[in-house]
């Protein structure tokens, strides 16, 4: 398959960022009933789900150079964007070279990884890369190896290391994140990282995906989504950058919300590194306008329903506060009310122009 | 908005001896009766030091025997001129440690968590390092957006020593950086910003 | 929410009697291509096709993880096994094609560690094997105390014998109390392993906290053992709508697999928590190593592997 990337797409300043109607009618929406609350929602990552963003153990779809792109801007003023700590080194490697095997299956047109013994070359055409090197010698990469490999992947990563039944967060690439800091969570245990989530700890969410997450098996993947809401469709929502980009919470009226507003959807994927034994979480980011979500019948109506019946505390934690009540009068009118169905498949297969009010 | 509860700030409970340890290590930083800083000491044979920092010149850190009550072995007293005295001492005791010893760290968390994280580095495990709280509740507070450290914050809100900007204290807690999150107060809408309140005196 | 793991065919390269117990076997993949990658301590689960059922046996890699070229377990036979390693001594022979499923990691390394302390007994080697490939690649300190029966001294040495002498200490008596003086001397930052016989791991970790060290430090890896049969007991599968009769000699498990019925597993000692079942009614004789007090009190989950009945049935969510 090859895709048509659009290269001249930014994600700052002046925001040239659209999605074609084949890029809005397969993003993972992230609820399949009308309300949301938090729940251990992980499943195997195995080929197949509601949209062909599960398609891949890693997705690749039109805003992939632009990503890159970005993540390489954000680099350049950031470097502790990516943090590895020293004894993390068997896990790059398992991290190259899973990423590498998987774009190379997934999307031939595009990547090529091709080996003898240690010897290794690695084609992205896309980007424009092609470097031969000595698989576990770092040396011979221009960068080390998990930055290198995840330069050329969307979405952020972290590597947690297994120990003492527990997971340390003791790596990661992240210029693509809905407000938390690697450079300040780095080496963090599971549950202080995940230390500011509101609920979930009483629920014991945490203890149990914990729990899970420890005996995740080498070849069995499993992943789930998340969401939050952003503002534009910037992709650096950092705690760092958060004077650049909070101001933009103020700047929403009836009339822009529509297209300023974006459902910030993350599929979380984590796989067991044979190596290390480490784990790779992959945080892959996609946006969508809420005026081009609603142009899917069902989605429309249920994130209408989701943000209107939200739990106080996990809204102020998603930082909808100042917006929320707007987003949902600005859906209100494409929800007729109807009973929906469970799931989150589009069920339609074109899209109409703009979405159609529908009278209660 | 000051969120509680967060998992990652650190819970402390009063300091008792490790029966389980095969030397012992106490550090305070400041003067404190041993009894009054840890329990369990007194039946304790394995060999037990207890460093504090008296905060003026006129000491020498020698190390001092003190007979303990009720203890087989002697106390090896130490007093040091301030904490980066004591730390520099500690850092080349652990270097010439072996597996069985026990840390104890009391004082401002400023004070334990830098023991902690040298004893991290010199491969301690964490059930080897035990930390309590004593003294002020003031922070050090590591601004997100330049990466200063800020130390003896006292209030909700505090001002980044490096770029200026006023910081919401957070309880988000990082063992690696011995500090708490800070983050812009007003980036939302500059200048609105809530009202300064006293803390952590 | 569990994925099924998948299974590959692996080609025996080499069967080669190391001693009259100990048999070393290299497994390649039978369809070409390279091994999947490992770490060291893993293991690799064989599925054996013993008569009347099948087997499915964990052995830990002893080859270098870094070398995908082929995977190379030891096996020692049994006297009174399962099966498992009588049928691999005797009816394995070299270009047999064995399923296997991908290798798995219970006994991974510390990677925070500065320096690696191991104790193992007889063919508890395995994985240190691996583990020593791996530290020497990386440069990183270790040292290795093995006890072996006077018989076997000559096999250990020989699989030992590229490595530095001063690292290695090979010991055929019994007397544990030579341990004691390499575990008070290690450096802040070693962490210690041990694999053998049972009543061998608990003496040494047991000595070893008496000496100071703490659980974070401690690392031991035992396969199976805890399963000794117990009362026969009926075990209804709600879901598959069976019933299986589980006889005294047989596992849970193996009763549910023997009757067609594909049940999660990963470990089959009690450790892993892959095989947990939800319990319907009934209430489970709880072996395993990984239920919290709460989640046994609740009667209402089960590890197949290990655990058993306390009622004359069982009633699985399965």
């Amino acid at each position: 398959m090859t895709i048509q990337f659009k290269p001249d797409e930014t994600f700052r300043d002046e925001f040239r960022y659209a999605n074609s109607d084949a890029a809005v009618l397969r993003f993972p929406f992230p609820f399949p009933e009308d309300a949301y609350m938090y729940s251990v929602n992980i499943e195997p990552h195995v080929p197949g789900g509601a949209t062909p963003a599960f398609d891949n153990p890693f997705d690749v779809d039109e805003h992939y150079v632009a990503e890159c792109r970005e993540r390489a801007r954000v680099l350049e003023q950031d470097p502790s964007r990516c943090k590895v700590l020293p004894h993390m080194m068997a896990a790059q490697w398992d991290t190259l070279e899973l990423i590498m095997e998987s774009l190379a299956t997934s999307y031939p047109a595009h990547f090529t990884l091709t080996r003898e013994g240690i010897s290794w070359t690695w084609e992205n055409r896309p980007l424009g890369i092609r470097d031969s090197f000595t698989f576990g010698d770092a040396s011979t990469l221009p960068l080390p190896p998990f930055e290198y490999i995840t330069r050329q992947a969307q979405g952020d990563f972290t590597l947690q290391d297994q120990r003492d039944d527990n997971l340390f967060i003791d790596a990661g690439m992240v210029t693509t994140q809905a407000d938390w800091s690697l450079d300040f969570d780095v080496g963090m245990s599971f549950h202080q990282w995940h230390g500011p989530v509101p609920l979930a700890h009483q629920k014991g969410v945490f203890d149990r995906a914990l729990k899970f997450l420890l005996r995740l098996q080498y070849g069995a993947p499993v992943r789930r989504l998340n969401w939050t809401m952003t503002v534009n469709p910037r992709l650096d929502t950092s705690p760092e950058n958060y004077p650049q980009w909070g101001p933009d919470r103020t700047t929403l009226t009836a009339e822009n919300i529509g297209q300023k507003l974006h459902l910030r959807v993350e599929l979380q994927s984590l796989f067991r590194l044979p190596r290390s034994n480490a784990i790779l979480f992959g945080i892959r980011c996609y946006l969508c306008s809420i005026e081009d979500l609603a142009r899917v019948e069902l989605w429309g109506k249920r994130l209408h329903r989701v943000l209107r019946d939200l739990h106080p505390e996990i809204a102020d934690y998603k930082g909808t506060t100042r917006f929320r009540e707007m987003a949902v009068a600005y859906l209100a009118p494409f929800d007729d009310g109807a009973d929906l169905p469970v799931g989150t498949a589009p069920r339609q297969d074109t899209l109409p122009p703009t979405a159609l009010p529908l009278g209660r | 908005m000051l969120i509680s509860d967060i998992k990652s700030r650190p819970v402390y409970e009063r300091l008792s001896l490790d029966g389980a340890g095969r030397r012992h290590l106490v550090l305070s930083d400041a003067p404190r009766p041993l009894g009054e800083v840890i329990d369990g000491t007194d039946g304790a044979d394995a060999p037990l030091g207890y460093w504090i920092v008296a905060a003026t010149s006129a000491v020498d850190a020698q190390p001092q025997a003190e007979a303990a009550p009720g203890n087989a072995a002697p106390v090896e007293w130490r007093a040091f001129r301030a904490a980066s005295h004591l730390l520099d001492r500690l850092s080349h005791r652990l270097a010439q440690e072996t597996v069985g010893l026990r840390l104890y760290a009391i004082g401002e968390e400023g004070f334990i968590w830098d023991v902690a994280r040298m004893a991290r580095e010199a491969g301690l495990e964490p059930s080897e390092c035990f930390t309590a709280h004593a003294g002020s509740l003031r922070r050090k507070v590591f601004c997100v957006h330049c990466k200063t450290v800020t130390s003896g914050v006292t209030t909700s809100i505090a001002v980044c020593e490096g770029c200026g900007a006023h910081l919401v204290v957070r309880d988000h807690f990082s063992r690696m950086h011995a500090a708490f999150m800070g983050v812009q107060a007003d980036a939302e809408a500059p200048g609105e910003l809530p009202p300064v309140e006293e803390v952590f005196p | 929410m569990t994925a099924r793991p998948r299974t590959m065919p692996l080609r025996v390269a080499a069967a080669i009697p190391l001693s009259p117990t100990l048999k070393a076997f290299t497994l390649i993949p039978a369809d070409g291509g390279l091994v999947p990658p490992s770490g060291p301590g893993a293991h690799l689960r064989l599925n054996l096709p013993v008569p009347g059922r099948m087997l499915k046996n964990a052995y830990s890699l002893i080859s270098n993880p870094a070398d995908r070229s082929h995977l190379a377990i030891i096996v020692r036979r049994v006297a009174g096994s399962k099966g498992g390693s009588a049928f691999l001594h005797e009816e394995v022979e070299d270009g047999d094609v064995i399923e296997a499923g991908l290798p798995a990691n219970l006994f991974p390394v510390v990677r925070t560690a500065r320096r690696h302390l191991m104790v193992s007994g007889g063919i508890g080697l395995t994985p240190f094997l691996a583990y020593i490939a791996a530290f020497e690649a990386a440069g990183t300190p270790w040292e290795l105390h093995h006890f072996c029966r006077p018989d076997e001294r000559g096999v250990f040495e020989g699989l030992l014998a590229r490595y530095p002498a001063a690292r290695v200490h090979l010991h055929c008596d019994v007397d544990l109390g030579v341990l004691d003086e390499a575990l008070l001397r290690q450096p802040l930052g070693t962490h210690f392993y041990t694999c053998g016989p049972a009543l061998l791991m608990d003496t040494v970790m047991e000595r070893a906290a008496a000496l100071g060290w703490p659980r974070a430090r401690l690392h031991s890896e035992s396969f199976g053992g805890a399963a000794e049969g117990g009362e026969p007991f009926i075990a209804v599968l709600r879901r598959s709508g069976l019933e299986v009769a589980v006889g005294a000699d047989t596992s849970l498990l193996a009763a549910i697999e023997a009757a067609g019925v594909e049940a999660p597993c990963l470990c089959r000692g009690g450790a892993c928590g892959q095989c947990l079942i939800e319990v319907a009614e009934g209430i489970p004789e709880h072996r395993d190593h990984f239920l919290d007090g709460e989640e046994r009190a609740s009667n209402r989950l089960i590890m197949t592997c290990v655990s058993r009945s306390r009622t004359a049935r069982l009633v699985l969510d399965l």
